[in-house]
């Protein structure tokens, strides 16, 4: 879980916090501005590089909002403090003057970096990996070669001076730069196109910059290299291109936060209205469509709205925000991870949802608690239900098989005796098969074993059969159901069929199958009294549990000289 | 009845129920047949039809291994002997899967005597 990211706070220290860079970097920026002055710079250089190194500095600091964002936030002050340290080339000093001349290009370096690393700090790909370390190569690993060779006399390094050559490093400096932006580009074009939810909010405006200032710096750069163009004014225009990306990243923060009037409107909707899409509203206000609400319960599991049970997500592609209510956890947000670069908006959400959510956590616990008893309700009914088949079973193993075995034989015995004994072996064999009939029905009643070979349709056929009025059985169940289903049907069935037997005094009865997409429907019509209604020690009375652990409805209509229509409704799969 | 026929039928007794085959035992050999054999399962009545080859079969539906109708089904297939059945339940309780295994009949086991028999054979 990343929920600990947005309460723990910053870290604060000398070395921690760029904050204290901002004094620092006026400083030296004075001094170089100084430096400028005193060395007969063009003002409007001086004051376009001391504009450029604050304005990144400041950027840096504004990006501490983001706890994800730190590294970014020191790559883009080492950018300003390589732009100020490229100016020593305005010193006379000449070890001032190398120092300057090597470092001079390291700040487009950083700049790649922070961009195919924004806003985590870690390359975005293999390829973005390589076009890092290319930058650095042609801005630092170039101008340290150039160094060596040129024909400058304030170069403390030149070793062996060579005006043509240090023109050839130029040039490929400048084409492998092309090189590099144009890969730049490619990767952050693609990685726009990507971006969605939150992450786009905050990410687009530095990468739409660098999307713009890439393209302008290849531009110049190839101007520069058809018109052979002096490297000063070369930087120049490059740092006016490069002021964008710190607007960038500012512009990326602000239109982040104008997102907030949306969390406080939500304060507003949710104390006045139902919880009802709560989901919907939270992620709105949160500017992610992705967004998913767990409740939390009594026993710490998580449930959905509806009270399914679901698992919080460990990877970190998703993040977990926890909402507290008096103290209590009562929910977890499940959203993109980029929102924790917002934890104010996200801090502002949690606040104010936490009530409401606390009315909707309980409401989840409620629809969960029904779950559980409608599960453990269908478990108690299919427990009962393999008893049964057990007790059946026994039954007619047992004591029926038994009882056939004697039957059989009191019949063998009379067909063999004279006429008075077989008289009273006739009569022994009657009561015998008497008692096979009863117990035979007995366990009929108990558990239907032609349902379970058979199905439905041959049950209830023979259940027609044996209803001592006419029955017409119609319609059919297409396939074979679930157990508990056909078990369901066949009771109600069996259970109207006795209630048109014993009160109905009807003439003929009607059963009917219906199979719809999701339900079977059973009905039961008779042309009796009618006036029959459910009492609590009716049979359709005792089918309650069986049919409410299915979700079953069950209606009866029964005006008096109308007869009576018992109709189940039973959901089941297609 | 048999005792009419030029030759007397050997019928093969199936069912799980030692006391029950003793007593059907009794009742077709009184009424004239000769019971070739006794089996308890599935498996043994198939291998007593091939090994003894009897004319007609009396048998039970439940069996411990597979059911009746299984090993009426199989004879039925290679024009076996004529097969009975019989179980403690009644025919309703079976539906349609008498009609359709090829026996001759099913008697109920309570109903059981050598007239039933004899009637489903002709």
């Amino acid at each position: 879980m990343t929920s600990a990211a947005i309460t723990a706070s910053p870290r604060r220290g000398v070395l921690r916090d760029p904050v204290l860079l901002l004094p620092v970097a006026v400083a030296a920026g004075l001094a170089i501005g100084w430096l400028g002055v005193h060395e007969g710079v063009p003002g409007a250089r001086v004051a376009a590089d001391l504009a450029l190194s604050w304005a990144l500095v400041a950027a840096s600091v504004v990006m501490l909002e983001r706890p994800r964002w730190r590294r970014a936030s020191w790559l883009l002050a080492a950018t300003a403090f390589a732009l100020l340290g490229a100016d020593l080339e305005w010193a006379s000093s000449h070890a001032l003057w190398t120092l300057g001349f090597v470092i001079e290009g390291l700040w487009a370096a950083f700049l790649v970096q922070l961009v195919l690393t924004f806003p985590e700090g870690r390359p975005w790909s293999r390829a973005a990996r390589i076009a890092i370390v290319c930058a650095y190569a042609v801005t630092f690993g170039g101008q340290l070669v150039g160094a060596f060779v040129v024909p400058d006399g304030r170069d403390a390094l030149s070793v062996a001076p060579h005006a043509s050559f240090a023109h050839t490093v130029d040039r490929a400096q400048e084409i492998s730069g092309v090189a590099v932006a144009l890969v730049v580009l490619f990767l952050v074009v693609q990685r726009l196109r990507a971006l969605r939810g939150p992450a786009r909010r905050a990410q687009a405006p530095l990468l739409m910059a660098a999307a713009v200032s890439v393209p302008t710096g290849v531009v110049w750069l190839g101007w520069a290299i058809a018109n052979d163009a002096g490297t000063s004014t070369l930087g120049t225009i490059d740092r006016a291109v490069a002021v964008s990306l710190p607007l960038g990243v500012v512009a990326g923060i602000v239109w982040s936060r104008l997102r907030r009037p949306e969390a406080s409107e939500l304060v507003v909707e949710l104390r006045t209205e139902a919880a009802a899409g709560m989901r919907e509203r939270l992620a709105r206000a949160l500017g992610d469509p992705t967004l998913e609400v767990a409740y939390r319960l009594g026993d710490g599991r998580f449930v959905d709205a509806t009270g399914r049970p679901i698992e919080l997500p460990q990877g970190a592609d998703r993040a977990v925000t926890a909402v507290t209510a008096g103290g209590e956890e009562v929910a977890a947000l499940v959203h993109d991870p980029a929102l924790l670069d917002e934890p104010a908006l996200v801090e502002s959400v949690r606040a104010t949802a936490g009530l409401v959510l606390e009315n909707e956590r309980l409401a989840a616990e409620v629809r969960s608690q029904l779950a559980e008893v409608r599960a453990s309700r269908g478990r108690i009914v299919a427990a009962a239900d393999a008893e049964r088949r057990r007790i059946e079973r026994n039954l007619h193993d047992g004591a029926q098989q038994r009882l056939v075995t004697v039957s059989v034989a009191l019949g063998l015995e009379a067909s063999r005796a004279d006429t008075a004994a077989s008289d009273v072996l006739s009569r022994a064999q009657d009561e015998v098969e008497q008692a096979i009939a009863e117990l035979r029905e007995l366990a009929r009643g108990i558990h239907p074993t032609l349902l379970r070979d058979e199905g439905l349709e041959a049950a209830v056929e023979a259940l027609a059969r044996r209803t001592p009025l006419p029955v017409t059985v119609s319609g059919t169940t297409r396939d074979r159901l679930e157990d508990p289903v056909e078990l369901a049907a066949y009771f109600v069935v069996s259970e109207a069929l006795t209630n048109v037997v014993k009160h109905a005094s009807a003439s003929e009865a009607l059963v009917l199958l219906e199979r719809e997409p999701d339900a079977l429907r059973v009905t039961v019509t008779d042309d009796g009294v009618g006036g029959a209604s459910v009492t609590a020690d009716s049979g359709l009375a005792g089918l309650r549990d069986r049919l409410e652990a299915l979700d079953a409805t069950i209606v009866i209509e029964s005006e008096p000289r109308q007869g009576t229509t018992v109709c189940a409704e039973i959901p089941c799969g297609s | 009845m048999c005792d009419d026929c030029n030759v007397r039928k050997r019928v093969l007794i199936v069912d799980d129920h030692q006391p029950f085959r003793a007593i059907a035992r009794e009742l077709l050999e009184d009424a004239g047949y000769i019971v070739a054999g006794e089996a308890a399962d599935a498996g043994e009545a198939l291998a007593a039809v091939a090994a003894d080859a009897p004319d007609a079969v009396l048998l039970d539906v439940q069996l411990p291994d597979r059911d009746g109708f299984a090993v009426a089904t199989a004879l039925a297939a290679v024009d076996g002997p004529a097969v009975v059945l019989i179980s403690s339940r009644e025919a309703d309780d079976y539906g349609k899967r008498i009609a359709a295994c090829g026996a001759r009949g099913f008697i109920p086991k309570s109903k059981l005597s050598a007239a039933a028999f004899a009637a489903l054979l002709e």
